[in-house]
């Protein structure tokens, strides 16, 4: 049996390499509708770790925002910028004061754009209890007390910042002392600087006043509860209470559009690869009648010449799914930069995530596809009978 | 070989016709054949007299329109596909005129393709057929490096791999040059002599003549038999 299997492999391989040209371009076509698939797969779970990433970053389980769309007001809470309304900090008793609520932090978020370095500086005005949701953060030195500032890893290391350092920031009167920096949280908070909420309150002149609160709550299976019960309170009407979980599933609303184009691209390409593999065993089969009818009169049986030819479009299905992932990941920072500039919301990280199950799924689907191509060419030199396959190679009866 | 009163092929009122355009062709008419064990046949006839015909229904690769064949005592109509692709792997070997060999394959490899097919690969009897053949010194060589004799050989010695009951050959000097056909006559002479039965379809004169019965084709009946 593995004689048997091993001659037809050989077999398959070495009629393969009787045209390469030809099987090179239909092992390219395949490559290619691969390399797309698992891009898009890889794509798609990017872009779902690094949201989720992001979003778990932000310790809540509740964002409360200023009416308005509350889905942009997410993405500011995410990316920083500055913010178009206000909330008043009477709200934060009520919410404070909601069953299951086991945290409320308030944030006051601005940011101001640097023209020198064409990038903008985003300030949080925060309590303590932001530590609460912070979990993940590791602070070298301590958090700020009035005066102070706690700043993300990168913006200090950009401007050489160290722990107790006092340092004049341009968008701030009076010079700040360095309190602590955050180390690397991979993420948005990075960037940001980080003094008390009286401070950001008093020089960005919003007394009482603040962007967004962070809501964490005893347990996350209250979710729906807590909703109701904040959009029921008096200051219901005024603000807009946002689960994470929503702005998950708004946030990959937004790109579904790009979703949908990389799907239609992914479907067309594994359509031609099918439609190449099929010909291209068509056309191996027509030219090989007579051996087929040779193969037929010396005892092949009709499952063995199925064999034959379906393994030799899985064959070349499997290498062009081998050269298909392999051209994904060597142009994958290609494809991310294409999609960056395409796409309305870009989570920070990585935007693909090339995993081995994908890779898997990818072969798969070239398997299928390989395998569906060569059904009809395998199924026609089966059914070729001795005579008549070599009545036919020799043009007449 | 021992000889056994069972003929090896036994072919009764043997019809074959088959559609070309509107008309219909009948290729072999009312042929009652019997080949006996150890016999040479050799089959003659003007083109188109229907030999290739006759040879491929005696060796199971058509079926008649009508009447019965016998392949080492099995009636062929009563086999399904399955069991005719076995009874042809397993009785029956053929030589064809434009040789039949796997371009894709090897000398040895082509030679052991019917026995892995039958799954019984072995490697010695390949070399011992190649030694046979006179062929042995290219046996890693592919079909595109030997000449149409060598090809020739290589055939044969595949059709042998399977030690055949009945070997059939369909013009097995038609490619040849003369001294070439010469040898291949010599060898199929060999193997009779070693108790093989052969049929062969043939324009050679001097192939023909080797053989110990010649049946004569014209317009798909027998004219004669010598």
């Amino acid at each position: 049996m593995l004689t048997q299997l091993s001659t037809f492999f050989r077999y398959s391989v070495n009629s393969l390499l009787r045209r390469k040209l030809r099987s090179l371009i239909t092992i390219a076509g395949v490559a290619s509708a691969v390399a797309v698939l698992y891009s898009l797969l890889a794509f798609q779970r990017g872009y779902q770790l690094g949201l989720s990433r992001e979003l778990e970053k932000l310790g809540a389980h509740l964002l409360v925002v200023p009416k308005g769309c509350p889905y942009d007001a997410a993405s500011i809470a995410l990316h920083g910028a500055n913010w178009p309304c206000y909330l008043p900090s009477k709200y934060l008793t009520m919410v404070t004061q909601t069953q299951h609520v086991a945290e409320a932090a308030p944030v006051l978020m601005t940011a101001f754009y640097d023209d020198a370095t064409q990038s903008s500086r985003v300030y949080c005005g925060v309590l303590p209890n932001i530590l609460a949701l912070k979990k993940q953060w590791t602070i070298t030195g301590s958090f700020p007390k009035t005066g102070e500032a706690l700043t993300g890893m990168d913006i200090a290391s950009k401007n050489h910042w160290t722990v107790g350092q006092t340092v004049k920031m341009a968008d701030i009167q009076t010079p700040v002392k360095i309190s602590g920096i955050l180390n690397n949280t991979q993420g948005p908070d990075d960037q940001f600087v980080f003094i008390p909420l009286g401070d950001a309150q008093t020089d960005f002149k919003h007394a009482d006043q603040f962007t967004h609160i962070l809501v964490k709550l005893d347990h996350p299976d209250h979710l729906e509860e807590v909703v109701r019960s904040l959009r029921g309170c008096e200051a219901g009407l005024e603000m807009n209470i946002v689960p994470l979980a929503h702005v998950f599933k708004t946030i990959q609303g937004l790109i579904s559009s790009t979703r949908l184009l990389l799907a239609c691209v992914t479907l067309a390409a594994l359509f031609a690869a099918a439609i190449g593999l099929s010909n291209t065993v068509f056309m191996s089969v027509t030219e090989r009648t007579r051996e087929i009818g040779v193969l037929r009169a010396m005892g092949t049986e009709r499952s063995n010449i199925f064999a034959l030819v379906w393994m030799e479009t899985l064959i070349m299905s499997l290498i062009g799914a081998a050269v298909g992932l392999l051209g994904a990941t060597l142009f994958e920072g290609l494809v991310e930069t294409w999609l960056r500039a395409r796409l309305p919301f870009v989570p920070n990280g990585p935007l693909m995530s090339y995993e081995w199950t994908i890779a898997l799924l990818a072969i798969a689907a070239a398997a299928i596809i390989g395998g569906l191509a060569g059904l009809a060419p395998s199924m026609r030199a089966a059914g070729l009978s001795p005579v008549e396959a070599i009545r036919r190679a020799e043009g007449g009866v | 070989m021992q000889p056994s009163d069972q003929p090896v092929v036994q072919a009764n009122k043997l019809v074959k016709s088959y559609p070309r355009g509107s008309e219909i062709v009948h290729a072999v008419v009312d042929i009652d054949v019997e080949i006996q064990q150890g016999e040479y046949v050799a089959i003659v006839g003007a083109s188109g007299s229907g030999k290739t015909t006759l040879l491929q229904l005696l060796g199971g690769m058509d079926r008649p329109t009508s009447g019965t064949i016998s392949i080492a005592g099995k009636e062929i109509s009563k086999l399904s596909d399955r069991e005719l692709t076995r009874l042809r792997r397993e009785q029956l070997g053929f030589v064809f005129q434009h040789f039949g060999l796997l371009s894709t394959l090897t000398v040895a490899e082509n030679v052991a393709l019917p026995a892995i097919l039958n799954h019984k690969p072995n490697h010695s009897r390949v070399d011992e057929l190649l030694e046979r053949t006179g062929i042995i010194h290219r046996r890693n060589h592919r079909p595109s490096e030997l000449s149409g004799g060598e090809m020739q050989r290589v055939a044969i010695a595949r059709a042998l791999i399977n030690e055949p009951k009945l070997l059939l050959a369909d013009e097995p000097t038609g490619n040849l040059d003369s001294a070439t056909s010469e040898r291949i006559l010599e060898l199929i002479g060999e193997l009779n002599k070693d108790g093989l039965t052969i049929v062969v379809v043939t324009h050679n004169e001097k192939l023909a003549q080797c053989a110990h019965r010649i049946i004569q084709l014209s317009d798909g009946r027998i004219v004669n038999t010598a």
